[in-house]
């Protein structure tokens, strides 16, 4: 048995299934995931648009409701979670990194992770976040004047802050060219690294692929197979 | 067939369908008070002028104490007059049965046969006094109303002491008391004062007035001017006991309601500009986001061929729709709320038929003026989206630039918490916005100031008529100057705790080229029941000689204390005196000139007279008291101090209320649909960032507070304008509303603000509520996708 599976696991998924819509329009975007997800594991999600990526990330971090199946977070269900579990469940265990950053526009960088760290159980100070990632020169800056490298920094920073068991991250550098993609990548495996987390990227990019513990290749709304690295490629290595 | 663009324009439509309504009723606001005021306008206008017309209103009119009828002959010989018509008016009390207190009135004769040829009567009910009637009657409606009294009732009246029963023939209305009220009087008193007609033979007899007059009215020739006649009517007069000729425009009941079209007026001008301005605005902050969000479909439309013309066509249809479905609404608000008030004038005002008529032309101006003030509100947005070329268009609008709030950079940075913050400084990158917010709630706010401030204004006026300066219990009036003798004949009446005599004149006060007819008033020295008070509440003890004028008859005749004034007297020997003006008396019904009481008869030389007296009762013999007064003849008239105290209460709280619940709805709907609105738009300009707040794990408490936290800061800043505006607006509107006959001081009272800040709070907070609930739906995953 690889190493990985042997560390603790975080997510137990079986038989994940999530429907939208009724009669003829409905769409199975999930159709019966079986997965388990380890602590400090970098995963990276393959697979083409429509293939489920997506859907099983808002699933884990608890922004939506699965039709049927298992997913267990620790112990907890999170198919029965009530509104406000799953809003503590985010707040104290889940760090997202969208692929448009969404910060707050109105908040300076320091301000942004700030404002997690205000309501997080046991942050890092959030001038240390963004140490992390490389951003110790630019607290005091607000969005609109940081480049897109930079803000997608800041919300590694914010995600991580609060000291998240998971990362979940949905195209991160899908906005950005390759070499600020590899700066923000290397932010993220640094994080993983450091601090533990289990860490899900999902991404269009096969090479990044390369970067990670496992490799797992959706398609049809079902995990394909699955791969795992012997070595994790670092991220300045990736050239695509 | 729809278009395919107006198809699209109907779905935005659905889709803003919460903010465009409240566009539509803060527009409506405005408008139906532009309908209504305007329309009321219109109805006593036409009315009015119908009246007049149907009814043979006279033009001008002259009092006086007694002339023969041949007279008349010379009167109509003066050049410029077309009709002149003599009659008499006398005073009379009253019994009414099961009613202890007396009430008073005038008497007016009509001609023995026939019609009169000017200020005809409107026969209610019943039937007209056949030729050659005795003992019977016409009452006037308002008293026949507030007493009950039906065609086939019986009337007791002292006429000229003797006490007779007259049999009521019909109920009827006229054009010279379309506000029916004793004279001077700021309210009606209708259960207590009255206007009955007879037959002048009847009139004439009772009062050893046969082949005499003591009323003249008089039309005029088509451009004849009426000063010169006046003044000729004066002249003609003076031997007679004339006191004074004057025109329509000095007609008590005429004035009246002229001063009613004039607060019409200003309301039908000042509400609706400030109404429509927030009207405007928050089609503005609606469209202006609308368009943010359809920067692409722009750029599209445009990218196919759409003319410019054609976008900005599409976008002003939009707000169009907002102004009819506005201006619909402010028609059935302006026509509900104008017959509502014409049922209120009915309190004050008898006309023979006084519909609500809807003036066209208002709606038309609504209209007009609706589609105006949207069209400046989002010209310049539609014009700018328009503009943009349509690739600039397709890319999504740059991230919004911020920078620290002002009050950070005051260095209270540390003090602030995150979410007050975001809230700070997204109003400081869009003060506009925030502007007009506070703008709207400040209005709502001032709206509230001005009911109450007028109400406690009224009571005001009555408390300091009949607590501080008329402290008696009722007040008498003889029917002729009589001996001072007399007052000891009324003090030894059952019940009667103190007496003090009084004496009334009319006369004409002259200073500098201006003149005033008024009635001069005694005043005794020591005396403890009727008073002059200056402006600081004092009592001003009466001068030995010389006068004391109400401070806006001073206002009036440009003089100042110590100026020297030319007293005429317009009866008696017609004494003309030059008196220095000694004080300035603070009174708010009407204009009064007092005199201390033996100067004044000195002045008029006719001895220790008397007209009056004020009397102090022991309440608990008033049944026995009026009991006894009834048996002295001389006495005309009797106000009982309680009941005019009551009567008034009554039509205020009656007038008051109405307009109060309208203020009261008009700043819950503007509250309500400002913050509404503000927050609507807060929502969904920040969607993805509240989003993104919740993914990351606010609770939906902590999102909202960011959107709760921004109202506040606006509410904080509007509240106190809001009272501060209003106490301008209600300063403006009560001082224009301020005529000589009546004054409402400016009262604000802590309960006016109050309830002003209580009510705008709950209905923002009701509104903030509303759209929070918003938050629920709020899609969490949206925050994932790309921006729109």
């Amino acid at each position: 048995m690889p190493a990985a599976d042997r560390r603790e696991v975080i997510f137990r998924v079986r038989g994940l299934t999530k429907v939208y819509g009724e009669g003829t329009a409905q769409v199975r975007a999930l159709d019966g995931v079986d997965l388990d997800l380890h602590e400090g594991e970098l995963v990276v999600l393959l697979g083409q648009s429509g293939s489920g990526k997506t859907t099983l990330l808002n699933q884990l971090g608890g922004l939506d409701i699965p039709t049927a199946g298992e997913l267990l977070y620790r112990d907890t269900d999170l198919t029965h979670a009530t509104e406000h579990q799953l809003t503590e469940f985010r707040r104290d265990s889940v760090g997202f990194i969208f692929q448009f950053y969404n910060l707050i526009p109105s908040l300076t960088a320091r301000e942004n992770v700030g404002l997690i760290t205000e309501i997080a159980r046991d942050p890092m100070p959030a001038e240390t976040a963004l140490e992390m990632v490389g951003l110790g020169a630019r607290l005091d800056h607000f969005p609109a004047q940081l480049s897109g490298g930079e803000q997608q920094r800041v919300a590694i920073a914010r995600a991580i802050a609060k000291r998240p068991e998971v990362l979940l991250c949905d195209e991160p550098t899908g906005a950005l060219d390759v070499r600020t993609g590899i700066v923000v990548l290397e932010a993220l495996e640094r994080a993983n690294r450091e601090l533990g987390t289990l860490t899900v990227l999902i991404t269009h990019n096969a090479v990044m692929a390369e970067m990670a513990d496992r490799v797992i290749y959706f398609s049809d709304g079902r995990v394909h197979h699955e791969r795992r690295n012997a070595v994790r490629a670092a991220p300045a290595t990736l050239n695509w | 067939m729809l278009s395919h663009l107006d198809r699209k324009l109907l779905r935005d439509l659905r889709r803003l369908k919460g903010q465009a309504a409240a566009v539509s009723l803060v527009m409506a606001c405005g408008l139906a008070m532009l309908i209504m005021a305007r329309s009321l306008i219109h109805s006593l206008e036409s009315t009015r002028a119908e009246y007049y017309q149907t009814n043979h209103f006279a033009e001008v009119f002259a009092p006086l104490k007694r002339a023969p009828n041949h007279l008349a002959e010379q009167i109509r010989a003066i050049p410029g007059v077309a009709t002149a018509q003599t009659d008499l008016s006398v005073p009379v009390t009253l019994d009414l049965p099961g009613i202890t207190e007396p009430a008073s009135g005038a008497v007016r004769s009509l001609p023995d046969f026939g019609e009169p040829e000017l200020n005809r009567l409107f026969l209610r009910r019943g039937r007209w006094l056949p030729p050659g009637s005795r003992g019977e009657v016409l009452v006037g409606e308002a008293f026949a109303k507030a007493n009950a009294l039906n065609p086939g009732d019986t009337l007791t009246m002292l006429l000229n002491g003797r006490r007779q029963a007259f049999l009521i023939a019909g109920i009827v209305l006229s054009p010279e008391y379309i506000f029916e009220s004793r004279p001077g009087a700021a309210l009606p008193d209708s259960r207590t004062y009255g206007i009955f007609w007879m037959p002048y033979k009847e009139v004439a007899t009772a009062w050893d007035l046969y082949g005499a007059f003591n009323r003249l009215s008089l039309t005029l020739a088509p451009g004849a001017n009426e000063r010169p006649i006046i003044v000729e009517l004066d002249r003609l007069l003076r031997p007679y006991g004339g006191l004074g000729a004057f025109g329509r425009k000095d007609h008590p009941s005429h004035i009246r309601v002229t001063d009613e079209i004039r607060v019409l007026t200003i309301l039908s001008i000042g509400f609706p500009i400030v109404f429509l301005s927030v009207a405007a605005f928050m089609t503005n902050a609606v469209l202006t986001r609308l368009l943010a969000l359809q920067r692409e479909q722009i750029a599209i439309l445009k990218a196919f061929g759409f003319t410019n013309r054609s976008i900005v066509a599409h976008y002003l249809k939009f707000a169009f729709v907002m102004v009819i479905a506005g201006v619909m609404l402010g028609l059935i608000g302006g026509m509900a709320l104008g017959t509502k008030l014409v049922m209120m004038y009915e309190l004050f005002f008898k006309f023979p038929d006084l519909h609500f008529r809807l003036d066209g032309h208002a709606v038309a101006i609504a209209l007009g003026v609706g589609l105006g003030a949207v069209t400046l509100g989002v010209l310049d947005s539609v014009h700018r989206a328009a503009r943009l070329p349509p690739a600039d268009a397709m890319r999504p609008e740059p991230p919004a630039h911020f920078r620290p709030a002002f009050i950070e950079r005051l260095g209270l940075a540390r003090l602030l918490s995150h979410s007050f913050r975001i809230a700070v400084r997204n109003l400081e990158r869009r003060p506009t916005q925030a502007f007009f917010t506070v703008a709207g709630l400040a209005l709502a706010t001032a709206l509230l100031i001005l009911p109450n401030t007028f109400k406690a204004g009224i009571h005001e006026v009555l408390d300091f008529q009949w607590d501080v300066v008329q402290r008696q219990d009722l007040n008498l009036g003889l029917v002729e100057p009589s001996s001072a003798r007399l007052a000891h004949e009324l003090e030894k009446l059952p019940g009667v705790t103190s007496l003090e005599p009084s004496r009334f004149a009319a006369v004409r006060i002259h200073f500098q080229g201006r003149s005033r007819q008024i009635g001069l008033r005694s005043l005794l020295a020591g005396g403890l029941h009727a008073r002059a008070v200056d402006h600081a509440g004092r009592e001003i003890s009466p001068p030995t000689d010389g006068v004391i004028l109400s401070a806006k008859l001073a206002t009036v005749l440009g003089a100042k204390v110590g100026d020297t004034l030319l007293l005429e007297a317009l009866e008696g020997r017609r004494p003309v005196a030059a008196v220095k003006l000694r004080a300035l008396a603070e009174d708010f019904t009407g204009i009064a000139a007092y005199m201390e009481l033996h100067a004044l008869n000195r002045f008029l030389g006719e001895g220790d007279v008397i007209t009056g007296a004020t009397i102090g009762l022991d309440m608990s013999r008033r049944t026995e008291f009026l009991a006894a007064l009834r048996e002295i003849p001389r006495v005309a008239t009797v106000a009982i101090k309680e009941t005019m105290r009551q009567s008034f209460r009554e039509t205020t709280a009656k007038s008051m209320g109405l307009i109060q619940s309208v203020y009261l709805t008009f700043a819950v709907i503007v509250a309500f649909g400002v913050i509404y609105n503000n927050a609507r738009i807060s929502l969904a300009e920040r969607a993805r960032e509240l989003a993104t707040l919740r993914v990351v794990g606010m609770t939906q408490r902590e999102v909202g507070a960011v959107l709760v936290v921004e109202l506040v800061i606006l509410a904080l800043l509007a509240v106190p304008l809001g009272l501060l505006m209003g106490t301008g607006l209600t300063t403006l509107i009560i001082g224009s509303v301020n005529t000589e006959t009546v004054r409402i001081p400016l009262v604000f009272t802590t309960y006016t603000y109050s309830f002003a800040v209580v009510v705008v709070i709950i209905a923002s907070t009701l509104s903030a509520l509303v759209v929070l609930r918003k938050l629920n739906q709020l899609d969490l995953l949206a925050a994932l996708k790309a921006p729109e």
